[in-house]
């Protein structure tokens, strides 16, 4: 992979940020949410936190974080309906986005920090118009119960950020807090290249975006199955769940993950876990697949240098197994392994970032549907993310100390269910994202049990 | 077929880190540790491909210990005793 210093993705004008392709796929992914299932496809991290948090601090950082950078609440247009669309930078929006908003008359009493607030649940359950810069809303939401504080949640579309780049974000605030950063990062003006830089030639580019559309039509030779099935127009439901696992339990986890997957890939353990306990649910109804089909995004950010903020920087590559090598750990990892570097040596990464790039020009809509029609309606067996240790440095965010973080990423109501893994300090988060009624009381039962068994290797 | 010395390796390694890879300044050189300068799992497996590439060996990645990936040296020691053995 290599970067070149082509062509920058600001218009001459300065007016028109082009979207990634990334941006673009997910800008599919939005336009099939809205229509099919009346919502949009938004992504959540939440802080939180203990007392002390500057909410009007706050206000004043993330307004001027706009001012400075436009792309916060930019629309996201085509010129004239027509052409590759864009963030309309030169028509930021100046009136309330990003919204911030102190909801401090909600309290919780529960024991500890309490249930997660219902309001963060609605917020990713919202329609927000990217052609309006509805792009980022935050919520903070005051904690009562015998550990005061704030819960803070981020809610973006799907596009503004990437799960690395909303980490960033926080980490980006808080250093303006502390007037220790520029006001524009340095990976995010104008002149830096991208990351990927694709070939000239439209033949070429052609190419890989086919063999990248070739390799995800195969994924269907094997029989796919998500816990909610093929894809269907109801109204999107999302909740979540965080299990926070103790640090002492975190750290048998991690060493576990390391010893068994590698210490460089410790997220195919996390790929395995998940698999398993969705295997744990489909073996319960009766209803195996013939294989398990995980999209794994893969961070482009250049290594050992800074990492852009804004815009989504991933490619994709697309990890299958055989279900019947599920119940066996090693095997599962195995495969997963040989998977990946397959992927790897077969260019995925790249071709990704070709055929997404492809999606800005395509009918958005497109590859969804070639992928679900591939796959017999579905388009993949659930969602996951793995972002090691989070917010990495952030032990204060705006005078309250960080207590806990973690992200909640949407997920279609097909596939109906996604897993994040992330590292907060030295307790390992699992958030499970899924729609409302896709798993019966029994069925959650048996996924969280399943889910630990496959961390922690207890019987 | 050309011989491959540990130095030789470790001059591979190097320049495929420092051209392909990863963003490093000039104070990246072969004894520099991989994992600081920003190495994870898509570059070392970028990485193993070029070496397999040019040498035809592939390592496993159960010998991706943090000791054998300390620096581009220790990496190619790590390769050299494969590309010796075959």
């Amino acid at each position: 992979m290599s970067t070149s210093a082509d062509a920058s993705d600001v218009s001459k004008s300065g007016g028109r940020l082009r979207l990634t392709g990334a941006d673009g796929f997910l800008r599919a992914f939005d336009v099939e949410t809205r229509r099919r299932n009346g919502a949009s496809h938004l992504a959540q991290v939440v802080l939180r936190l203990g007392p002390g948090f500057d909410a009007e601090a706050f206000r004043a950082v993330l307004a001027d974080a706009a001012r400075a950078n436009p792309i916060l609440c930019a629309p996201i247009r085509r010129t004239l309906g027509v052409g590759t669309p864009a963030y309309r930078l030169d028509a930021a929006r100046a009136d309330g986005w990003p919204a911030f908003t102190l909801h401090s008359g909600v309290q919780s009493a529960a024991p500890g920090r309490g249930p997660i607030p219902p309001l963060f649940f609605e917020r990713l359950n919202e329609v927000r118009s990217a052609r309006r810069g509805e792009l980022l809303r935050v919520d903070a939401v005051s904690r009562g119960g015998d550990q005061p504080g704030t819960d803070l949640a981020f809610t973006w579309l799907h596009m503004l950020f990437d799960g690395s780049g909303s980490e960033r974000f926080v980490q980006f605030l808080e250093a303006r807090r502390r007037g220790a950063a520029p006001a524009v990062p340095a990976a995010d003006r104008p002149e830096t290249p991208p990351e990927v830089a694709l070939p000239r030639g439209a033949r070429e580019r052609g190419a890989m975006a086919m063999t990248w559309q070739r390799g995800m039509q195969e994924l269907g030779r094997l029989r796919v199955r998500s816990l909610a099935g093929p894809a269907r127009d109801v109204q999107q439901a999302l909740v979540y769940d965080v299990h926070s696992f103790a640090a002492e339990e975190s750290a048998g986890i991690l060493s576990r993950a390391a010893s068994l997957a590698g210490f460089l890939t410790p997220m195919l353990f996390y790929v395995a876990a998940a698999v398993r306990a969705h295997d744990a649910v489909l073996r319960a109804r009766g209803s195996v697949p013939e294989s398990y089909v995980v999209p794994l995004p893969v961070d482009l950010r250049p290594k050992g240098g800074e990492g852009g903020v804004f815009r989504t920087r991933v490619s994709m590559i697309w990890l299958q197994v055989r279900a019947d090598r599920v119940h066996d750990l090693a095997l599962l990892l195995a495969d997963l392994k040989e998977v990946r570097r397959r992927a790897i040596r077969e260019h995925q990464v790249e071709n990704g970032v070709a055929a997404m790039d492809y999606a800005l020009r395509a009918p958005a809509r497109l590859y969804a549907h070639m992928t679900r029609r591939a796959l017999r309606g579905e388009l993949c067996s659930f969602f996951f993310g793995w972002t090691a240790s989070f917010c990495d440095g952030v032990d204060e965010f705006f005078g309250a100390p960080l207590l806990d973080g973690f992200h909640a990423p949407s997920v279609p109501p097909s596939p109906g269910s996604g897993v994040v893994f992330s590292l907060c300090g030295t307790h390992l988060n699992v958030t499970h994202v899924r729609q409302q009624g896709v798993l019966s009381e029994a069925e959650l039962a048996l996924f969280r049990a399943a889910l630990v068994r496959a961390l922690t290797g207890g019987a | 077929m050309q011989e491959w010395t540990r130095d030789r390796l470790a001059e591979l390694i190097h320049r495929i880190l420092r051209d392909d890879l990863l963003q490093v300044s000039d104070a990246f050189t072969p004894a520099s540790n991989l994992i600081e300068a920003g190495l994870d799992s898509l570059a070392v497996t970028q990485l193993m491909l070029s070496i397999e590439e040019s040498t035809g060996v592939w390592l496993d990645e159960s010998l991706l210990t943090p000791e054998n990936l300390a620096s581009s040296e220790t990496l190619a020691a790590c390769v050299h005793e494969h590309v010796g053995g075959r």
